[in-house]
């Protein structure tokens, strides 16, 4: 790689890489206690405009009614999750979640929905017991990411847009800084940093059908993995069940809010039956997003889906279409966009990738294994365990990424900046340079609508073990195959050069997940072995972990869930104490990590 | 395309005259079914040539279909922006036959022949349809996009969602920062000094906000130069808006503040 070109460098007290909710919170919190730091953000779209966070509908779980309690909260949270949660990152999320929302309305500039009194509105969500959904009508991520973006104007940051991360750089003090690639200009930029924040948003985006955003393809995981850090639950792939089909279109995946199935919306196989009584006949259709996804996948695998491969919801044969209208404008607009129409028939769903639930290991201030190296949002693992309750998503965003600000504040005064030496990066700038000046290798399109569908039929909603050890296999090729893709055209802005480097993240994140799946031998939230279809919590209240060995492949632990705070009943057997889940420097006892105690008083 | 949706989002118009594509074989005229390809011109920055490409129709297609499919089967180095697909980043925006609009809601109707792609105007070409969105930001920022609060708010205002402040917000709220507007609108493409459409519907919605302490510099911002007076009165910016969003009504209302002062929405 003698041609490199010299890599334009950059110092900066915190470098955030990714744009949603978790890192434009960072920066704000960092500007608020040191307003001198030098913050730069590394934005692979738009600042402000890319990632899922801009993309939430439904809205956020935060404790603001006194009928309703932070300890309910914290419950649902770990019923949901199928008591897979680190307990105190769940903790965490739901004593910060109200701090954050009133932090988003009263400094932000937020403004979500009111209840006739003047009060914020708050409203259902499946698998709540408690009404605690704050919202914007069904455009929530917009207000909140909108005003964020409002907030960095008024702070000031160094916005590196359309400049992607490729790699962590280390030395002995931790972490260095990164490698990055300006896409617009195609030149490598090496970022000299005191403290990282990895925030990219994780992976649900190598499926076939997936609802998130382009830019999401696991480049925080594969960053980290190869980095050596732990990654956790990284087989938690959440699907949700009423993504739209629209054949071969880009919109294929757009989703349809749960309210629909709230407000009783029906759910029909091709030959019209009601197929959730198969499934949940107690719950039908209001049942959780796990176990709906699955009646909707057996539907289809077993013959009884649409032709093309999808089922029907239904909630104009239970409300009028006025009332439809007036309920659920912006999905009657998004089917009436796409030739159909939710007020006056059935729409054709499926299940779709929707969430990542596993990412790299974190304590409640963000801190990794790597010394300087903070990691927030979707890319981090453990908040919501085997399942996220809708509305848990962008308070783990917004809550974890405003703490990572206040971590990153602080451990700026403790961190020398790093010296990453040119030779450090040399090897992350030379996989990425790679497929520019080959003429000869696969196509990284070609390769990635095969890795998707790879996922989609070996590792989707429904698994066994022969399927993922096929797969397994399959991505042992196909990780061949995608170092050695080609990318003809310059480095400017060239689209097959980025969808290489997309590609060979996705499936280090994909071997993860698949790797991980396979040895997890019982079925637990969005995890369903065929081959082992029941829960089994005396074996399996464990939480797996999966990091390169020295020589990069994948090594596999598996470590017991702490219990302390809260149990499920009927496993007191449970071997709980056995070894610890959490980070090393906050080991002694659970319930005494910082500013997560001091309670969700509310206003 | 069944129509009837609320939004206002770009319609391509079918022209029963015209070239037939080549690719399209036995199927002209208006009611023999839909197109089997379409033809699409697209206007690349390298040779400000516009290429031409016969895409395969699919059931229903939106435009941002016709731009993947260009790069996945003809060209892959097309450069285009998107994100979400659903709306909510708006960076898809492009000029389609010359009106601009979100290439993921603007369907390509049956009959369909052919179609002319262009980047927004008025903002620098970063490669083919990909523009520099940084002058668009640069008066959304002039206009201090971002609440003043009152030094005393510590917790949500209680604010009636039935109340006058609200009746102008609300509907005013959903900007995705898009350019669209910016783009159609003929003062701001000039590259003149005026602060557009979108920034000035921010700056309303602002003024309007009993929680920001900043209306009267706020309102005083609107009347310089750059700002209301600019406007030319036509309302190019809000027939394009694909959030159905009234900049042109925002400014009118700006100008009525301006000289009658603000009627009851409580002042901070
Ligand atoms: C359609 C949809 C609807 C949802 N609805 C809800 C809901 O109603 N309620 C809820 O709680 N949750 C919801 N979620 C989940 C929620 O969006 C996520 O939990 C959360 O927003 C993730 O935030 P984040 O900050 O971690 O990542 P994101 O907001 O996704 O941001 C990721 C950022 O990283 C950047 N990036 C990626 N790779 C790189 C790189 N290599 N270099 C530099 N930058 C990079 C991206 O450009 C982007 O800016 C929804 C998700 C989707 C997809
Ligand atoms: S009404 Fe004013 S702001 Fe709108 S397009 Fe016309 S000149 Fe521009
Ligand atoms: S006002 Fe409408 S057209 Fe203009 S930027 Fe906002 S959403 Fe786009
Ligand atoms: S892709 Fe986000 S608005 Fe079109």
């Amino acid at each position: 790689m003698s041609d490199l070109p010299d890599p334009e460098l950059i110092e900066t007290d915190v470098a955030i890489i990714g744009t949603g909710g978790a890192g434009l919170m960072c920066a704000l919190h960092i500007a608020e206690h040191s307003p001198a730091c030098d913050v730069t953000l590394v934005s692979k779209g738009i600042v402000g405009k890319s990632g899922c966070t801009r993309m939430v509908q439904g809205g956020f779980n935060a404790v603001l009614n006194p009928r309703d309690s932070i300890e309910d909260h914290f419950a649902d949270t770990l019923a949901g999750g199928y008591w897979l949660n680190d307990q105190e990152l769940a903790w965490t999320l739901v004593n910060d979640a109200p701090k954050v929302v009133n932090e988003l309305e009263t400094r932000v500039g937020c403004f979500f929905d009111r209840a006739p009194d003047g009060a914020i509105h708050q409203k259902a969500f499946a698998g709540q017991t408690f009404d605690r959904t704050v919202h914007r009508g069904d455009l929530t991520g917009l207000e909140i990411m909108g005003r964020l973006r409002d907030q960095m104007f008024r702070i000031g940051v160094r916005e590196l847009e359309d400049v992607r991360a490729l790699d962590l750089v280390i030395d002995d003090n931790g972490v260095a800084g990164l490698s990055a690639l300006d896409i617009r200009s195609g030149q490598p930029i090496l970022i000299a940093a005191r403290v990282v924040v990895m925030a990219t948003g994780g992976a649900a985006t190598m499926y076939r059908l997936a609802t998130p955003a382009r830019e999401k393809t696991g480049d925080g995981i594969a960053m980290c993995y190869r980095a050596g850090l732990e990654l956790r639950d990284m087989e938690m792939l959440q699907f949700h069940p009423t993504g739209l089909l629209v054949g071969e279109s880009r919109l294929t995946g757009a989703l349809l809010e749960e309210g629909l199935r709230g407000s009783g919306a029906l759910l029909l196989n091709a030959l019209g039956e009601r197929f959730m009584t198969r499934y949940d006949p107690e719950r039908m259709e209001r049942s959780t997003r796990d176990v709906v996804s699955r009646g909707s996948y057996l539907e289809i695998v077993e013959g009884r889906g649409t032709p093309d491969g999808g089922v029907f919801i239904d909630i104009s044969s239970v409300l009028s279409a006025d009332e439809i209208r007036r309920r659920f404008p912006g999905m009657v607009d998004r089917t009436r966009r796409l030739g159909q129409d939710l007020s006056l028939g059935p729409v054709e769903v499926s299940p779709v990738a929707h969430f990542q639930m596993g990412g790299v290991v974190i304590d409640v201030d963000c801190h990794t294994s790597l010394p300087g190296l903070l990691v927030a949002g979707e890319d981090s693992g453990g908040v919501h365990g085997a399942n996220r309750l809708g509305g848990n998503g962008v308070a783990e965003s917004t809550v974890f990424g405003a703490r990572a600000g206040d971590t990153a504040a602080r451990l700026v005064t403790e961190r020398a900046r790093g010296r990453p030496s040119p030779g450090a990066a040399q090897q992350s700038f030379a996989r990425a340079f790679r497929p520019l000046g080959t003429d000869a290798g696969e196509h990284p399109m070609a390769l990635t609508r095969e890795l998707k569908d790879l996922m989609w039929q070996q590792a989707g909603v429904v698994r066994n073990r022969a399927n993922l050890s096929a797969a397994l296999d399959a991505l042992d090729d196909l990780s061949a195959r995608t170092a050695r893709t080609r990318a003809p055209g310059p480095p400017e802005m060239n689209p097959t050069w980025q969808e290489a480097l997309d590609l060979e993240n996705q499936v280090v994140a994909a071997r993860c997940l698949v790797a991980s799946a396979l040895v997890r031998e019982e079925s637990r939230g969005a995890h369903f072995r065929a081959d082992f279809p029941d829960r089994d919590d005396r074996r399996w209240l464990r939480s797996i972990r999966i990091k390169a060995d020295a020589d990069g492949r994948p090594e596999i632990h598996t470590v017991p869930v702490d219990l302390s705070r809260l149990a499920p009943t009927g496993i007191e057997d449970h071997p709980a104490n056995a070894v610890d889940t959490r980070m090393p420097d906050q080991t002694e006892s659970p319930g005494h990590s910082g500013r997560a105690d001091e309670g969700g008083s509310t206003t | 395309m069944a129509g009837g949706g609320k939004s206002r989002h770009a319609r391509l118009r079918v022209r029963s005259v015209g070239p037939e594509p080549s690719a399209s074989v036995g199927h002209a005229g208006h009611n023999a079914g839909p197109t089997e390809t379409v033809t699409v011109l697209v206007r690349r920055s390298a040779t400000s040539n516009e290429d031409r490409f016969v895409i395969r129709r699919q059931p229903r297609m939106k435009v941002l279909d016709l731009l993947v499919a260009i790069q996945r089967d003809h060209d892959p180095s097309l450069a285009f922006r998107y994100s979400c697909r659903v709306a909510m980043c708006g960076t898809c925006a492009l000029r389609m036959d010359g009106t601009a609009g979100l290439a993921c809601q603007t369907a390509v109707p049956d009959h369909l022949r052919e179609v002319h792609l262009a980047p927004l105007a008025g903002l620098p070409v970063l490669r083919d349809l990909v523009v520099d969105v940084a002058p668009f930001f640069a008066r959304w920022a002039a206009v201090t996009p971002y609440l003043v609060p009152h030094p005393g708010a510590t917790a949500p205002a209680r604010v009636r969602p039935d109340s006058p402040e609200r009746q102008v917000i609300d509907p005013a709220l959903d900007c995705i920062t898009c350019g669209i507007c910016y783009s159609a609108c003929s003062v701001s493409e000039d590259g003149r000094d005026f602060l557009g459409p979108a920034a000035l519907n921010r700056a309303m919605v602002l003024i309007a906000d009993s929680r920001d302490a900043s209306r009267s510099e706020r309102l005083a911002r609107i009347g310089n130069l750059d700002g209301v007076d600019r406007c030319h009165y036509i309302g190019g910016c809000t027939s394009c808006c694909p959030k159905d969003l009234d900049p042109f009504g925002a400014i009118r209302q700006l100008r009525r503040w301006r000289l009658t002062g603000i009627q009851g929405i409580p002042t901070p």
